[in-house]
């Protein structure tokens, strides 16, 4: 079985007055493809910083990070930047379109930035928004969409480029309990049909039983309980 | 690019606040730099007109030509060098005169010339005037609004001579006063009748006195021209005109307002750019969450300017000259093409200058923004 995302080791500190603050600490992980793992744990626990590492965003203090095999330690930031467009998708906690794309184009951007041709970038739009009901909003800007529309558009968007790890960092926070079956529901079964390695950050106990793992992030390191 | 364009269409109300605001500060800029060409037009007009390239002056004299009196003999070496052809002699001389039938009194400046030289400017209305005959002049146009018509007697008031108004001619003035040009004759008369210096030699044997000789010469021949000319300097137009009366203090304050409006914009558009991009800030953070280059987005945010600019800068010089075409007659404003490009382009320069503020930010906008960290 493949790990398209694995952390060995990782441990961050922060500085913070004068004070180190180890937040994560010889954290490991591997998650295999077709495997969706959920992340919990109380607030200030570093849900979002170890998201941040996994997601290419952050640097750990020490430790690696390997994606696809590919290893980011010591990469330019244009090679972290073309990494995310390429390897990973972002599912933020609000979804966070972009106000003045209209849903078609919030994905075609990412098939610009990407290089992928205007045909493959048409055609992929369209199996996307099909897949995740979104046919007749292809049109519309976010500020006139629902809350689940939005998330699911921010998925749409995440899958755009056919990334090799999914991250999620509360997707159903902003949602009401159907819509956050759904919205998860999607993420497992796009992991599983296309072979991602997906990790989601919830504190909703609903989606729970839609992963395969759950883990809990305690002490700076993950603890699989039950 | 994609965004740049799809964000202008979305937020089109606050992008064409902006637009307008760039544009009023275009149309000032196109404005006060057409007042000020204007107003250095009208001040050395008939210097500017002349068709040369050096003005030879009598040494100490400070480039002016009011202070400057040569004599037939400097005329002559010139014309050997330069060739007869390229040097005429140029007499200037502010005076107040009286017209007759009329009350009040005028400044203006008498420019003695040729008639049949390249000095003499084109005749607008009446006659122009010639060698033979003595008595009459030409006068800027702009006299007619002071009630002088053709065959109007001028009298000079330090000299009591007395010419006819023959013809008019336009845009050709001195020291903002109107010119009234007259032929070599009574230039001469005018300058024995108002006691001559006699060192300078301005009695009739040695060939007349001028103020100046106008040249067309290239760069050799204004060498060679230095070099045998010892007690005479070899002045640039240029130089000419800024050594005029006022000339060099009133482009001096001109250029400073223009200067200083520059700044302004800057600072205005510079905080403007910098407000809109303060406030997406947390746009760029998720654009750069999902992998776009920051220089993608330095280049949105440059273009999205230079389109800004570029579309308010047309539309205000279609402004600009709408109002040249509707300003009065009298009223200085002179934007030639040439001016109005480099304008153009310092002012593309400086928005994008006022850009650069906010494109440091962009850089500096982290995508760790994107992850919600403040939960914590
Ligand atoms: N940039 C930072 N500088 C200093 N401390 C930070 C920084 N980011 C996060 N922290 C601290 O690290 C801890 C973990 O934060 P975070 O990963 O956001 O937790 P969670 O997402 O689980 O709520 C918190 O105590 C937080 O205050
Ligand atoms: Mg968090």
């Amino acid at each position: 079985m493949r790990h398209r995302l694995i952390l060995n080791e990782i441990t961050h500190t922060f500085e913070d007055g004068g004070m180190q603050r180890t937040v994560l600490d010889r954290l490991s992980l591997q998650v295999a493809e077709g495997e969706l793992v959920a992340v919990m744990g109380p607030s200030g626990s570093g849900k979002s910083t170890f998201l941040s590492i996994a997601g290419a965003l952050l640097k750990p203090t020490s430790g690696e990070v390997l994606l696809d095999g590919e290893s980011m330690a010591g990469k330019e930031k244009q090679a972290l930047s073309d990494m995310r467009l390429h390897k990973l998708g972002f599912i933020f906690q609000n979804a966070n379109l972009i106000p003045y794309l209209k849903v078609e184009e919030q994905l075609m951007l990412v098939a610009k930035l990407g290089d992928m041709s205007r045909a493959k970038a048409n055609d992929r739009i369209g199996e996307l928004l099909h897949k995740l009901g979104l046919d007749h909003r292809r049109h519309a800007y976010p500020e006139k969409l629902s809350g689940g529309e939005r998330q699911r558009v921010a998925i749409a968007r995440a899958l755009m480029n056919d990334p090799a790890v999914l991250l999620a960092d509360e997707p159903t926070a902003s949602l009401d309990a159907g819509r956050g079956m759904d919205v998860v529901g999607m993420i497992a079964r796009e992991a599983k049909e296309r072979g991602k390695s997906a990790i989601m950050v919830t504190h909703d106990e609903r989606v729970l039983s839609l992963c395969d793992r759950v883990l809990y992030l305690e002490h700076g390191s993950l603890i699989e309980k039950y | 690019m994609y965004l740049a364009i799809r964000e202008m269409r979305f937020a089109k109300v606050r992008y064409s606040l902006i637009a307008t605001i760039m544009l009023l500060i275009a149309f000032l800029v196109l404005f006060v730099t057409g007042l000020a060409r204007g107003l250095a037009y009208d001040n050395a007009a008939s210097i500017q007109n002349m068709d040369a390239t050096h003005f030879v002056m009598e040494k100490g004299s400070n480039h002016r030509f009011t202070r400057s009196q040569l004599n037939g003999q400097a005329l002559a070496q010139a014309g050997v060098i330069a060739g007869e052809d390229n040097v005429q002699p140029l007499g200037v001389k502010m005076t107040t005169m009286k017209a007759e039938g009329l009350a009040g009194k005028l400044d203006v400046t008498l420019l003695g010339i040729r008639p049949e030289g390249w000095l003499m400017p084109q005749v607008t209305e009446g006659e122009g005037i010639a060698t033979g005959e003595t008595g009459d002049v030409l006068v800027d146009r702009k006299l007619k609004d002071s009630g002088i018509g053709l065959g109007t007697v001028l009298v000079d008031q330090a000299s009591g001579l007395k010419w006819r108004v023959s013809g008019f001619v336009s845009h050709e003035s001195f020291s903002h006063s109107p010119a009234v040009f007259l032929n070599e004759h009574d230039w001469q008369q005018l300058q024995t009748g108002t006691a001559a210096r006699p060192e300078a030699g301005g009695a009739e044997e040695d060939g007349g006195a001028y103020s100046a000789i106008a040249v067309k010469a290239n760069k050799h021949q204004a060498e060679q021209l230095a070099a045998e000319l010892p007690d005479d300097e070899i002045v640039t137009k240029s130089d000419a005109v800024s050594a005029i009366p006022g000339y060099k203090e009133e482009q001096g304050s001109l250029l400073l307002m223009t200067i200083f409006l520059f700044i302004i914009s800057l600072f205005v558009l510079a905080v403007f750019f910098y407000v809109i991009t303060i406030q997406k800030s947390s746009q760029f953070g998720i654009l750069k969450a999902i992998g776009t280059r920051t220089g993608y987005l330095v280049r949105s945010v440059a273009l999205q300017v230079l389109l800004l600019s570029s579309a308010s800068l047309m539309v205000s010089i279609l402004l600009v000259q709408a109002i040249e075409a509707v300003l009065p007659d009298g009223m200085p404003f002179r934007l030639q093409a040439s001016t109005l490009a480099y304008t153009s382009a310092a002012f593309i320069v400086m928005t994008l200058a006022g850009s650069l503020f906010s494109v440091w930010k962009v850089t500096r906008i982290d995508a760790l923004d994107a992850i919600g960290r403040s939960a914590a």
